[in-house]
């Protein structure tokens, strides 16, 4: 594979930068500038649909980044673009879900091993309302857990831990069916099943993209609380600037059609409410910079 | 939309009259909130009301065209008879035709042929509905139980499964069996995929897929097409019974037969009127049923399906008694160093699946 500087990474020999509460790298680093143990690495990754035909599209090409693992603490790791760049299918990627796994070239590997197929290990959290409609609140969060074996004691005394720490009322909620919750409460359920199954990497797939505004912030404060005990990898992909910023330690800008990886930015972790900290001028001047050099991607195609 | 009101809501708008040249007449068609609106909710005595307005004038209409003496009937009483000439032979009808035991008996037969398209029909729709290969294999068969005439069927059923009950019973069960693959597996195939995609993330295997996922969704789907085919299926037990083989046959089909050759001819009319009678009490009681099985579709307290979870909590209880307890290592380790399971610990081992 292409392992050389290639005319198609147009970042090469951008120079570090600071700018507001984060700072820019002077290029994507690849594996091998990490020395630590990967919690994914994508090595010149490329998937392209229907290969060969006339109607072949390329989706994400030539990616290579890699994301350390944190021992005890995970990093947050945000991929951001504008649609259609092929932000999903990294993440489905490692999830390991068709049709976009298999990567038509390259190699994905998580925590060292390639990944051959969805897993508990790597949980996912989707943008669509995914709740079993025909389970209950408490049922959709223990899920895993059932798939497991775990008895249903033991599985619901956990459950109902979990539904208590996304916000939701066990009294109340736990009973309920999803066609009575809210978009925000099904998201709640939706994070507490994955989270309940600890898993090592947590893909979050514009999870709050179909909330209102202010539920949308509440939901961000929640996740920041959630994840500092996790001790989870986090990818979530967004295509809010605001959203990537204030949730991120690490920013992955994509540029689309094909998708490829323009910058990586490193970003002071949260350390107030969203409200607050996203008035924060530094905290506006680096969403400005993201949002103009996504314009000028945008506008150099 | 409504003008902006003044901020003092007591003190009338001022009355500023119009420009010259702006018109003031109302704006749009009040084409709502008439008897003839588009879509229009309808009360539900209104509905009953209305029902019973069409009733009262279906007979009325009979009435009308078969009144008077026999030569001045509009219809003569030999090809309709009269309302109350029909209903007199009901008497007849219950006790000596024995018209409450015909009723049961083609309904135990459609019950059966049914019930049999359905035990065998669902898991085979649903496993055509999960893969792709399979539902290609059984295709031919669908299309030609979809496409067979039934009427031909009748006779070679008479050769296959003799003059008794089973005749009539398998009959129901090939005219109907098609439908009701074809139709579970088209439910499987409506539920999205992302459901499978979640359910592979939290670390289902296939057949948790398939039967905790795939079925459960579907499952409203496919009784509500069974529901419509349980009409199909009365349909045609009239069908295979109007095909009088043996002496005792029974059944409503065999009644129409019999009162077709020997009279009287008012007991196939009253045949007529019983039969979407008997269809409407089925439908409701599977509606009730249906209702009742899926709150999470149709709200209620769903008293069955709540009855269906017990059953499978006292199967999970038989499973855990019996089979070895597999905890998974993280949980039990979490559980023993913490006690009270909160998160703030490392789990000590890998996590499942990994």
């Amino acid at each position: 594979m292409n392992n050389s500087t290639s005319p198609t990474q147009p970042d090469e020999t951008a120079p570090s930068q600071e700018v507001g509460i984060g700072h820019v790298l002077p290029h994507v680093r690849r594996p091998e500038e990490i020395p630590r143990t990967q919690a994914v690495q994508f090595r010149n990754v490329t998937k392209t649909y229907n290969a060969g035909q006339a109607n072949a599209f390329t989706a994400i090409e030539n990616i290579t980044f890699a994301v350390e693992d944190l021992p005890d603490k995970g990093e947050f790791v945000c991929v951001l673009g504008p649609s259609g760049c092929g932000k999903s299918t990294i993440l489905r990627l490692i999830a390991g879900l068709q049709p976009q796994h298999p990567a038509t070239s390259g190699e994905v590997l998580v925590l060292g091993a390639p990944v051959l197929g969805p897993g508990p290990d790597r949980g996912m959290v989707f943008q669509d309302y995914t709740s079993f409609d025909h389970r209950t609140v408490l049922e959709n969060v223990t899920f895993g857990l059932e798939c497991q074996g775990v008895p249903r004691r033991q599985r619901y005394e956990l459950g109902r831990e979990w539904i208590n720490k996304v916000g939701l009322n066990v009294q109340t909620d736990q009973h309920k069916y999803p066609h009575e919750l809210s978009g925000g409460m099904r998201q709640r359920v939706a994070i507490a099943r994955t989270l309940i199954l600890r898993p090592r990497i947590i893909l979050m797939d514009e999870p709050f993209g179909a909330l209102d505004p202010l539920t949308r912030l509440n939901m961000q404060d929640l996740l920041v609380s959630l994840w500092r005990t996790a001790q989870a990898t986090v990818f979530f992909v967004t295509h809010s600037i605001e959203e990537a910023v204030y949730l991120g330690d690490r920013v992955y800008i994509l540029s689309s059609s094909p998708g490829r990886l323009v910058k990586e930015m490193e970003v002071a972790p949260p350390d107030r409410p969203a409200t607050a900290m996203q008035r924060d001028p530094r905290f506006q001047e680096t969403v400005y910079y993201i949002r103009d050099l996504i314009f000028q991607l945008e506008k150099s195609k | 939309m409504a003008d902006k009101q003044p901020a003092d809501p007591a003190s009338p708008a001022p009355q500023v009259p119009p420009a010259a040249g702006v018109d003031v007449a109302p704006r749009g068609r009040d084409n709502q909130g008439t008897w003839f609106s588009i879509r229009q909710p309808t009360q539900p005595w209104q509905a009953v009301l209305l029902g019973i307005v069409c009733i009262v004038f279906c007979f009325g209409l009979w009435w009308l065209v078969t009144a008077g003496e026999a030569e001045q009937r509009i219809l003569t009483s030999d090809k309709v008879p009269s309302p109350q000439e029909t209903f007199g032979t009901l008497h007849d009808l219950w006790f000596n035709r024995a018209l409450m035991r015909n009723i049961i008996v083609t309904l135990q037969r459609v019950v059966l042929g049914f019930g049999l398209a359905i035990v065998i029909g669902v898991p085979v729709g649903i496993l055509a509905g999960c893969f792709t290969r399979f539902a290609a294999f059984l295709s031919p068969l669908i299309i030609f139980g979809r496409n067979i005439p039934l009427a031909a069927l009748i006779p070679l059923t008479i050769f296959i499964f003799g003059i008794g009950e089973l005749r009539t019973v398998m009959f129901i069960f090939i005219a109907c069996v098609a439908f009701v693959v074809a139709d579970a597996a088209q439910s499987i195939l409506d539920v999205d995929t992302r459901y499978i995609d979640t359910a592979y993330t939290l670390g289902a295997h296939r057949r948790h897929v398939i039967l905790k996922v795939l079925t459960p969704l579907a499952m409203p789907a496919i009784f509500n097409s069974l529901r419509l085919l349980f009409g199909l299926a009365f349909g045609y037990i009239m069908l295979a019974e109007l095909f009088v083989v043996g002496g005792e046959d029974g059944g409503l089909g065999y009644l129409i037969s019999v009162s077709q050759r020997r009279g009287p001819r008012e007991h196939i009319y009253l045949i007529i009127l019983a039969i979407p009678l008997v269809a409407l009490a089925i439908d409701r009681l599977l509606y009730h049923i249906q209702r009742s099985l899926f709150p999470y579709r149709y709200g209620g307290p769903g008293y069955l399906n709540n009855g269906l979870k017990w059953l499978l909590h006292r199967w999970d209880d038989i499973k855990v008694a019996v089979l070895p307890s597999h905890l998974p290592a993280w949980l039990t380790a979490e559980r023993l160093t913490n006690g009270n399971a909160s998160s703030d610990t490392k789990p000590t081992d890998t996590p499942p699946g990994a």
